[in-house]
């Protein structure tokens, strides 16, 4: 969960009635913002992290990553917060998609540099996403509120604080030296002169970075001096009151409409109170949070752990879309729910009637199997180690299938963390199969043996609770404690549940051993796999009987 | 009129060639890359150059109905005799001129058994339908043009390998070029009361399309729009719909069959490209 308190009291767009107490649920920010995050980077291996404790927004281009603080950790009500944490993802996936490098902002170098390049994606970021403005400008004026009274800043960076806020805001907070203030607004100047050459001439970060130089001089500065604090300052609930807001935002507003990243920004006012379509947004993921409260991810009983750190993993490593693709077309029918049979010989009028008398129903009715509600356990003890990618790989093919094909289904994995056996809630059965759900999945690192019955032990309540058709286990290896997964899965199946496991091996011998072998524990049906990609078609074949 | 279609990667060329060696076309693509249209212009084209209407185009477009009657014919009662009424198949093999077979791998195998008949080299079908058992033979200038959907698209099937070697020449057709697109769809926009200075808009929209179409290749999105969309927007711009409200109706309210959350991502798309909704 992360949090957003409501400070109403000190808040500016109180009209939007977002008082009350509110949590948005870290699984549906994610989705959403991982989803605009890979349209606005127009990168589809992009991820986000929302880590909760961080207040700093960091990308990393060559991973792929946009780290980035969570709405919590932003000034204002919830709706505010949310704003600007969705204007600051817009920012850093523009910044992923037009900038080849990010420095550093502790030395006045990278410092500058950044916030060149910050000017340069607004205007490169507008020319596609011209619905923004409003929401630059308001970010610009939180970003305003955010900075430093230059009084509060010692020695010479005192004037890269003022050439920042000069060039991004048009304006200074406090006073400055008046031979300064002149070198902060020549320099300032000609950094709007290199941003507005790039950005129509089509030049990168590296052109940018070439004209840096000049600034600095420009400044009269050390390229390697320390910028002493790490900024922008985030000082959460330390909002200011509408009135204060507003006037900032006028001054902004102005700045923004002369540089031309306001042409279609709305007055200040309705700027402030923000757009229908966002704050839609926002109270559609306050909405879902209270709907996933109850579907088991938030408290899972005892001894169930979700993976924790999963936002931030990269489901898109294990996306296989040419085998997703490849099972969705050979299992449509089952989505109709109808099953063709040709019954005519070539070249005859196929007639109905006749052919109705005397022989079966021509037209199958196979919805009954997709009723059947399944629990998959995954086997991530080590010996899957070495194929764990691929193996990943045709589980989450499984789940995209079967989530496909509306099954009801619950999938947990178990592997050793710490030495002692963990099993992993990847997705209870109430929830939905999205993209969060395969980040869990990206995020479990197989380790340790296969202590079966402890596994199962630990499933017991949910089990007892669900009561699935079908429990399926896969694993590669036989238990470490036979006999007391016999006795287990006993007590399971007098649940009414039927007990299916499926035995992955590396060549089909080895793989029809395990079977074997499991198959004298109880199960009641046992199959073997010994090529990874075949699990998905196994796992339906079990369903369809 | 209709606005004139844009041959962006030769397609006609290919058409022609083909017409010209007496061979068989397959056009393969998704739905709303420009199929029929093709196969409407080279007709058109064709009806100029030889002088016969539309290039004698009949058309049919299969689906798990079509039966083969509907190709072959029928026998009907007809002031108390029985004659026989022909199929669209027969019909064109004797006539001549053009066969377009719409979204052919839709349709039942035996159906196409009968089709593979008549296309074999020999180009003639027996018609056990008559009573009079008759051997009917296509004309020279008969020439039969099919298409099909890729096999992700659900009610489709995979083509019998004997009827996919009776269209030796096959077009791909993808979703072209953004530059094209938004020149296809342009042309669209009409001279109605709102078709002036949207340019901008159309460009939106076709980057928009775009951004959808990427989302859903990834399986991030269920749907992915196709031409066919981009120039509904553009209609409607011509009529004088605002670009947000056209946006939200041609490519962000679809979304909302697969619940909230996937309205929601869309919808954000579509606001940060063009901006707060009008209020009413």
């Amino acid at each position: 969960m992360i949090a957003v308190d409501a400070h109403a009291a000190a808040t500016p767009g109180v009209a939007r009635g977002a008082r009350r107490q509110i949590k948005i649920s870290a699984e549906s920010l994610m989705e959403i913002a991982t989803f605009l995050a890979r349209r606005w980077s127009e990168n589809d291996s992009m991820t986000v992290q929302i880590p909760e404790r961080m207040s700093e927004t960091k990308t990393r281009l060559s991973d792929n990553l946009i780290v980035i603080a969570p709405p919590g950790r932003r000034t204002g009500d919830g709706f505010q917060r949310y704003r600007q944490f969705r204007t600051a993802l817009w920012y850093e996936s523009t910044r992923a998609l037009h900038c080849t490098k990010i420095l550093s902002n502790d030395h006045a170098f990278g410092f500058i540099l950044n916030a060149m390049e910050t000017c340069r994606i607004e205007h490169m970021g507008r020319k596609v996403w011209r619905g923004m403005d409003d929401e630059i400008v308001m970010y610009h004026a939180h970003m305003l509120v955010e900075r430093p009274q230059l009084h509060e800043v010692y020695g010479r960076a005192r004037i890269v604080e003022a050439f920042y806020q000069q060039l991004l805001f048009g304006a200074v907070k406090g006073e400055l030296q008046a031979s300064h203030a002149e070198r902060v607004a020549r320099a300032a100047e000609f950094a709007r002169g290199v941003i507005s050459e790039a950005v129509s001439g089509g030049r990168g970060t590296d052109w940018v970075e070439g004209h840096t130089s000049r600034i600095i001089k420009m400044l009269d500065i050390d390229s390697l001096m320390t910028i002493p604090v790490s900024l922008p300052f985030m000082r959460a609930g330390m909002a200011l009151d509408e009135k204060e807001m507003l006037k900032v935002l006028k001054v902004v507003l102005q700045h923004d409409k002369r540089s031309g990243l306001a042409e279609n920004a709305r007055d200040a006012s309705s700027i402030l109170r923000g757009s229908e379509d966002i704050h839609g947004e926002y109270t559609m993921l306050l909405e879902e949070n209270q709907r996933a409260e109850n579907k088991g991810l938030a408290s899972e009983p005892i001894g169930i752990q979700t993976p924790a750190g999963a936002e931030g993993a990269d489901e898109s490593a294990i996306y296989d879309a040419a085998l997703i693709n490849g099972l969705k077309a050979k299992f449509k029918e089952w989505k109709s729910g109808w099953s063709e049979t040709h019954v005519a010989s070539a070249g005859e009028e196929f007639d109905g009637e006749s052919y109705i008398e005397g022989h079966d129903p021509f037209v199958t009715d196979v919805k009954k199997s997709i009723k059947t509600r399944i629990t998959i356990l995954l086997d991530h003890s080590s010996s899957i180690a070495s194929d764990a990618r691929e193996y990943k790989k045709a589980t989450l093919a499984l789940c995209e299938v079967l989530s496909f094909l509306r099954v009801s289904f619950s999938v947990y994995a178990f592997s050793t963390q710490e030495r002692s056996v963990v099993c992993w809630s990847i997705k209870p059965e109430a929830a939905k199969w999205n993209t969060s759900a395969a980040k869990r999945l990206a995020r479990i690192v197989a380790n340790g043996s296969t202590p079966l019955a402890e596994v199962y032990d630990k499933m017991y309540p949910i089990l007892q609770a669900r009561r699935p058709d079908i429990f399926l286990t896969l694993t590669d290896g036989e238990p470490s404690d036979p006999d007391a997964v016999r006795e287990m899965i006993t007590g399971l199946k007098g649940l009414g549940t039927g007990m299916v496991a499926l035995g992955l091996g590396p060549n089909i011998t080895r793989a029809t051993a395990i079977a074997s072998n499991l198959r004298r524990l109880g199960y009641e049906r046992t199959v073997a796999v010994s090529r990874l990609a075949d699990i998905p078609n196994k796992v339906m074949g079990i369903l369809e009987a | 009129m209709a606005p004139p279609y844009l041959d962006w990667n030769g397609s006609l060329e290919i058409l022609r060639n083909a017409y010209e060696s007496g061979l068989f076309v397959l056009v393969i693509g998704p739905k709303g890359t420009g199929k029929t249209s093709l196969v409407r212009e080279f007709a058109r084209i064709t009806g100029e150059r030889t002088g016969r209407e539309n290039g004698g185009l009949e058309s049919i477009n299969f689906s798990l109905r079509t039966r083969e009657s509907h190709l072959v014919g029928s026998k009907t009662l007809s002031g108390g005799d029985i004659a026989f009424e022909e199929g669209i198949l027969v019909r064109s093999m004797r006539n001549g001129g053009m066969l377009y077979l719409d979204e052919i791998n839709a349709a039942e195998a035996d159906v196409l058994l009968r089709l593979d008949e008549a296309l074999d080299d020999r180009r003639q079908l027996v018609l056990k339908e008559s009573s009079a058992m008759e051997i009917v033979r296509a004309d020279a200038s008969w020439f039969v043009v099919a298409t099909i959907n890729p096999l992700t698209h659900s009610g489709t099937k995979e083509l019998p390998p004997q009827l996919l070697s009776r269209f030796p020449v096959r077009i791909k057709l993808e979703y072209p070029p953004e530059d094209v697109e938004i020149e296809i769809v342009r042309a669209h926009l009409g001279d109605g009361p709102g078709g002036a200075g949207r340019g901008e808009d159309i460009v939106q929209a076709v980057k928009l399309a775009n951004t959808l179409r990427q989302a859903a290749a990834v399986e991030e999105l269920f749907y992915s729009p196709s031409i066919r969309e981009t120039i509904a927007y553009a209609k409607l711009l011509g009529r004088g719909v605002p670009a947000r409200k056209a946006a939200d109706w041609v490519f962000g309210n679809v979304y909302a069959q697969w619940g909230q959350i996937e309205h929601q991502k869309v919808s954000d798309v579509i606001t940060s490209m063009f901006g707060e909704r009008e209020q009413a």
